[in-house]
């Protein structure tokens, strides 16, 4: 039983959480055009690395992940190896997350991009533990994704409906330049950030041990995020 | 044991993946065709649909260049083979050439599939063996092209009414 419950957590830690994390970084800047329904990659703009930096030391800060028990001089070098490896599929996972839910161009990309620097920004300075900063960017990143799929896109789409007219007679003359993508678009993106999430959820503060100690263990994960939290609010 | 067997597997999987990802987003598909062409292309596998070819040199013997061009785009999608590319090139420029003025936009498009095709060839060097041709090689090709795109005083000679398209 110790067995499996030791071989299953390693084979979610060593290959089914990078492999979650990479697809999202597959998928995050996958977009299918709206006219020839052909797919379009869109690497990760500059200020996408910028944010996965700002969330990178906010998951470090509020303790989502132990660098120095995820990196350590004791550990064996293949250990050291695949945690460095999936440190970087989740810095280039929250890039193509942030690539996923920013506009494309013009006006709008700005102003999201200003968003979310300023609220990871802000972040820095708060007192966050890791389950109330994983609530914290489901909020963030759903709201991003609400903004940009449903209304911004809506107010692209070629048939529109009451929203476009609203939003066309306030933002006449304001050059918004978004490029149309199919609807289909958006699944990819809501897929990804689902993938996302469960890859934070996965990812422990401090990684599997051999002999798998309760601090490692999934479900006791839980309850350690909950007791930091509680601590946190004393 | 089974645990470093596991670490060692994840790390092979996780380059590998990643490399792929990194592949997909150099070459751009635009369908999941083009990521099986650009993979037979990375193994070294590809090859041009011949049959595709042969279909596009015989509208191309009968003046029907944009029908040739079509059949040889689809002859070889990742537009690796450089005779095709040539013959691409020549289409364009048959089509694009006229006895008044040249068509610029067909000129372009065929200079474009030309380098291609001399960047493909080993050594830059492309040689066609048809006799239906008057230009065998890229580099004849090419200049005609070019020529074809710059403007210049000769370009106001009379005498060029009476030039024959090669």
């Amino acid at each position: 039983m110790t067995n499996y419950a030791e071989r299953n957590r390693a084979l979610v830690h060593f290959i089914v959480m990078p492999t979650i994390l990479l697809t999202v970084g597959l998928l995050g800047g996958l977009r299918i055009d709206a006219q020839t329904r052909q797919f379009v990659f869109l690497a990760p703009p500059l200020v996408t690395l910028m944010l996965a930096i700002l969330l990178g030391s906010l998951f470090v800060r509020a303790g989502a992940i132990d660098l120095h028990r995820w990196l350590a001089i004791e550990q064996p070098m293949l250990t050291n190896v695949a945690h460095l490896l999936t440190l970087m599929a989740l810095f280039f996972a929250s890039a193509q997350a942030f690539n996923s839910v920013l506009p494309e161009s013009g006006l709008l990309h700005w102003m999201f991009s200003f968003f979310f620097l300023w609220t990871l920004w802000t972040n820095q300075f708060s007192a966050f533990d890791a389950r109330r900063l994983l609530k914290s960017l489901i909020v963030l990143f759903g709201t991003a994704f609400v903004l940009k799929h449903l209304l911004v896109s809506g107010l692209y789409a070629p048939e529109g409906g009451w929203f476009k007219r609203i939003a066309a007679a306030l933002l006449q003359g304001i050059a918004v330049d978004v490029p149309a993508f199919a609807p289909v678009t958006g699944y990819v993106s809501f897929f990804a950030l689902a993938l996302y999430v469960v890859g934070l959820l996965l990812m422990a503060p401090v990684p599997v041990q051999p002999g798998g100690s309760l601090v490692n263990t999934p479900a006791v994960r839980e309850g350690a995020l909950a007791e930091s939290s509680d601590q946190t609010s004393e | 044991m089974q645990r470093k067997f596991i670490q060692i597997a994840g790390i092979i999987w996780t380059l590998v993946y990643a490399s792929i990802i990194v592949w997909i987003y150099a070459t751009e598909p635009r369908s999941f065709k083009e990521v099986a062409t650009n993979s037979q292309v990375a193994a070294g596998i590809y090859e041009i649909n011949q049959e595709r070819f042969n279909s596009g040199l015989a509208l191309f013997r009968r003046d029907q260049f944009r029908a040739a061009r079509d059949q040889w785009a689809g002859a070889d999608p990742a537009q690796r083979d450089p005779r095709t590319q040539f013959y691409i090139a020549y289409a364009s420029y048959r089509e694009g050439w006229g006895r008044v003025y040249y068509d610029d936009a067909l000129f372009k498009q065929g200079l474009e599939a030309v380098n291609r095709a001399i960047s493909l060839a080993p050594n830059g060097t492309l040689i066609v063996d048809d006799p239906d041709l008057q230009m065998h090689t890229a580099a004849e090709l090419k200049t005609e092209l070019e020529q074809g795109t710059e403007t210049s005083w000769k370009d106001l000679n009379p005498l060029k009414l009476f030039r024959k398209r090669k």
